[in-house]
């Protein structure tokens, strides 16, 4: 007889790791820090508070392929009470909500947790304080896989006396290939650095330590708290939403009150063109008549655009900032474009070019991948922005290859287009490519423009140089001819030349002229 | 013919050697005062290409035209090629003054050197002042049409390979030199023959021959002695101090020259040299071409009247048939009914023969029949 139980999430995932990116030693050790990274950002420059992020990568002696991840950061905290939830349960968290997050999953660090807990059954450390507690504290905790549930096994409380320090410190022994992920996992370091210019990170390894230090004090924007927008939603959704709703309302006030973008008049617009009774109590729907509404909201093509408050893009100056930061390069301009949507989401979309000093000559444009202020390391073949740049004439921007050329992409949305479960390659939706083209050509442009002025200062001073090496030769011969002397004819030379470059910069090519 | 000794009808003298460093000195001292002025130096130099040479109707001969290029030294264009016309200049200068006659090649050694400089980067790199001998050989060709005189005149010299024999004396360095009295060989063209003094002609014509085989052979046979004439060979393509020969007997004696070649489009433009000048080099013919060189043989149409055995008869190539082509659109070929006609029946016929066949009928033939035959009944082409 077949025996038939529920499987807790923690233990779903703890089956199908693969599908969170933790398919083998060298991505899991690159996810874990990736998660922990990404939520000591979200816990602070979401707050308002600029980063001070330490990441520390250590051998665990005597263990193959153990390695201690410790990352801390100087955010909110987590409350004394929530730590062990928010950490050793699965599907526990804030970013349950629709605005930009850097977690992929809601996963946060959960799945690096669980995975850790998996490979090397070592208990994980969590020390932490919110900004009004009085004490900082420290655990020491197991996930309970078929139950999902956090279990307790070191406890220790600290006033805080004089100290103001708040933030969380998330440290754990993992199962990792660091020789192999080292260099994917520095570079992702590098380029977080790049989209977090207001970041100071300090990157700890067995091979050194890497500072960077932030470039800006600006911190962008925060995302707000949106609603669902019409075109956004299906039948989980919307029963999710009535089933909260304290009281019942007619069906157009619903959509009025709980929708992006939705007034009076087009809900009622829409609900007629619909077929459905504006003032049909919402609780009294049944799951057939959700099923319609969810049809005909997604269908219908008049609701207005939704509003980009739930994005947060860095903004062009920001992204210059942290594009000089990382890259050094001589040349750096970028661009945020208006908001679009897709599909009822919301996204903006953000270009730079970087170009010459530091940057290594290439045959193709180094792509600099980001989505939702996250470095995008894996599939950049499959990305939407690789098959932009490569579909590019870059000789039309005056780009001759090999060239010290950089495009850095960044796609903010409160759903990212992802091409698959791994979430490193954004898919090519006709709405998100179209923008990243304009925007990618935009910079190029702008390129153009500088290096024709380069173009032309380097002719003018080539050309001063070419006609200033047969100066001497000029004026031996011609000496030697007239008797007039050397030294003359050769400062009076120097002279005219200089007097030329000035007045023309450019000697138009001689004309042909006829014998009179 | 009557035996005759030719008088001297002149012609062009050649410039002496003070008018020639004046000259030389004057354009040196042109392009200083402009930056003594503070002008942009720059020097004016006659176009030589093809679209800027005339067919010179009355003279049968191809000049310059009026077209002339500035070369300024602040064109970057033309900064190296001005630096280098300077620096030949100077070359020359120096010979002229100090009595030396480097040849072209001698030239190109002595300018020969390496510019050193630093680059946009700073980097150390050098540069020759010309990378090969088409570069000197170019500003020498720009001096000579920008100062109008010819290398000879400026004491360079050239590898020469013409040879003359005949009934002339000549003196040259002070000798008198019988050509006559040559033995089995013949006197050597030097290279600057407007440097030697033709003092007495007794003969009726010259005959140009393109090989020098048949030459020899005709030289060993003293067929200029029997025949009274003056034996001379460019061997193949002539260089100018042959050419200049020829044109020196022709306009200072009158004499009537023949050219004998290979009947095929080769031998056709051998003629055309001799007679006209090379397009390229349009500003040496009013001192090199002899624009009334008759064209003895061997021609198309002596294939068929001389009964040529098949043997001799070479199959054109293509690339025979394209130069034909090319020779028809010459000023001095479209003009002549019988060039005309010459060409065409190659281009149909698509047959040469080279002046041994001719032996088809005997080694004798040529010399015994043929020259002869076709100086008495006038059958030559113009």
């Amino acid at each position: 007889m077949e025996k038939y139980r529920g499987l807790s999430p923690a233990e779903f995932f703890h089956r199908n790791r693969e599908m969170a990116g933790f398919s083998n030693p060298v991505r899991a050790l690159y996810q874990t820090v990736r998660e922990l990274v990404e939520n000591a950002l979200d816990a602070t420059e979401t707050h308002g508070i600029l980063p001070d992020i330490k990441v520390e990568i250590e051998l665990v002696e005597g263990r193959e392929n153990w390695v201690r991840v410790t990352v801390a950061d100087n955010g909110i905290g987590i409350p004394l009470t929530e730590v062990p939830n928010v950490f050793g349960r699965v599907f526990y968290g804030s970013k349950y909500v629709i605005r930009q997050t850097r977690g992929t999953f809601g996963l946060g660090g959960k799945m690096a947790v669980l995975h850790a807990q998996i490979t090397t059954a070592q208990p994980f450390y969590v020390k932490s304080s919110t900004m009004d507690s009085p004490a900082v504290y420290e655990y020491r905790l197991y996930i309970d896989i078929s139950r999902n549930i956090p279990h307790i096994v070191g406890f220790r409380l600290k006033r805080k006396g004089r100290s103001k320090w708040h933030g969380t410190v998330v440290s754990l022994v993992t199962e990792g290939a660091w020789n192999l992920a080292r260099r994917r996992i520095d570079e992702y370091i590098r380029r977080t650095a790049l989209i977090a210019p207001y970041a100071t990170i300090v990157y700890r390894t067995p091979e050194g330590e890497v500072v960077y230090e932030r470039a800006s004090k600006k911190l962008p924007e925060p995302p707000q708290v949106g609603k669902h927008h019409p075109r956004g939603v299906d039948i989980e959704i919307l029963k999710n939403l009535i089933r909260s709703l304290s009281e019942d309302m007619p069906l157009k006030d619903f959509l009025r009150k709980y929708f992006e973008s939705v007034g009076e008049k087009s809900a009622i617009d829409f609900l007629k063109w619909a077929n459905l009774d504006p003032e049909t109590p919402v609780k009294s729907l049944r799951i057939k008549d959700l099923e319609r509404l969810a049809n005909a909201m997604k269908r219908y093509e008049k609701w207005r655009r939704p509003r980009p408050v739930t994005l947060s893009p860095l903004g062009a100056e920001l992204l210059k900032e942290g594009a000089k930061r990382i890259l050094e390069p001589e040349f750096v301009e970028a661009v945020t474009r208006q908001p679009a949507s897709y599909g009822g989401h919301p996204f903006i979309v953000e270009a730079a070019i970087a170009y010459g000093g530091k940057i290594e000559p290439q045959n193709s444009p180094l792509l600099l991948r980001f989505a939702n202020r996250m470095p995008l390391l894996y599939d950049e073949g499959a990305d939407v922005s690789r098959k932009i740049v490569d579909s590019i004439d870059w000789s039309v921007y005056k780009v001759k290859f090999p060239a010290p050329l950089a495009v850095i992409t960044h796609v903010c949305s409160t759903k990212l287009p992802f091409k698959s479960v791994g979430k490193e390659a954004i898919a090519d939706v006709p709405e998100v490519e179209r923008e990243l083209e304009i925007a990618v050509r935009e910079v190029a442009r702008k390129l153009r423009l500088y290096l024709s002025k380069m173009e032309k200062l380097h002719e003018v001073k080539r050309k001063e140089l070419t006609i200033k090496r047969y100066i001497p030769e000029v004026s031996r011969s011609l000496s030697y001819v007239t008797g007039i002397e050397e030294a003359v004819l050769r400062r009076k030379l120097e002279e005219l030349l200089e007097k030329e470059i000035k007045k023309r910069g450019v000697v138009a090519n001689a004309p042909v002229i006829q014998a009179a | 013919m009557p035996r005759s000794s030719k008088q001297r009808k002149g012609g062009a003298v050649a410039p002496s050697d003070a008018e020639v460093l004046s000259r030389l000195e004057a354009l040196g001292k042109k392009v200083a005062d402009q930056i003594l002025q503070g002008k942009p130096p720059y020097l004016e130099i006659p176009v030589r290409t093809l679209s800027n040479t005339v067919w010179d109707e009355k003279r049968k001969i191809l000049v310059l035209g009026p077209r002339k290029a500035r070369r300024e030294f602040f064109d970057i264009g033309e900064s190296k090629k001005f630096m280098q016309t300077v620096l030949m200049l100077s070359l020359i200068v120096r010979a002229r003054r100090e009595g030396d006659y480097p040849t072209i090649r001698d030239l190109y050694y002595t300018g020969k050197h390496t510019i050193h400089y630093r680059d946009l980067h700073g980097r150390r790199r050098s540069e020759e002042t010309w990378n090969d001998q088409r570069e000197s050989n170019a500003v020498i060709q720009d001096i000579e049409v920008a100062t109008g005189l010819l290398r000879e005149h400026m004491g360079i010299m050239h590898d020469a390979k013409g040879k003359i024999v005949g009934n002339v004396v000549i003196r040259s360095k002070g000798y008198e030199i019988d050509l006559s009295r040559m033995g089995s060989g013949a006197y050597a063209v030097p290279p600057n023959v407007d440097r030697l003094e033709i003092l007495r002609v007794d003969a009726d014509y010259v005959l140009v021959v393109e090989k020098d085989a048949i030459f020899e052979r005709l030289n060993e046979e003293e067929f200029w002695r029997k025949h009274n004439c003056i034996l001379i060979t460019g061997k193949g393509q002539p260089d100018r101090s042959t050419r200049r020969m020829v044109r020196r007997l022709w306009e200072e004696f009158g004499l009537p020259v023949y050219i004998l070649t290979d009947a095929d489009s080769y031998g056709f433009y051998i003629y055309s040299v001799y007679r006209s000048g090379s397009i390229s080099l349009s500003y040496e013919s009013e001192r090199l071409a002899t624009p009334e060189a008759r064209f003895l043989g061997v021609s198309v149409s002596d294939i068929e009247r001389y009964k040529i055995p098949r043997n001799y008869i070479i199959k054109a190539t293509d690339r025979d048939i394209k130069r034909a082509k090319e020779l028809m659109n010459y000023p001095w070929f479209r003009e002549s009914k019988e060039w005309m006609k010459e060409l065409k029946l190659f281009i149909r016929k698509k047959e040469k023969v080279e002046i041994e066949a001719l032996s088809g009928h005997g080694f004798k033939f040529l010399s015994h029949t043929y020259i002869p035959e076709k100086l008495q009944k006038g059958e030559w082409i113009v």
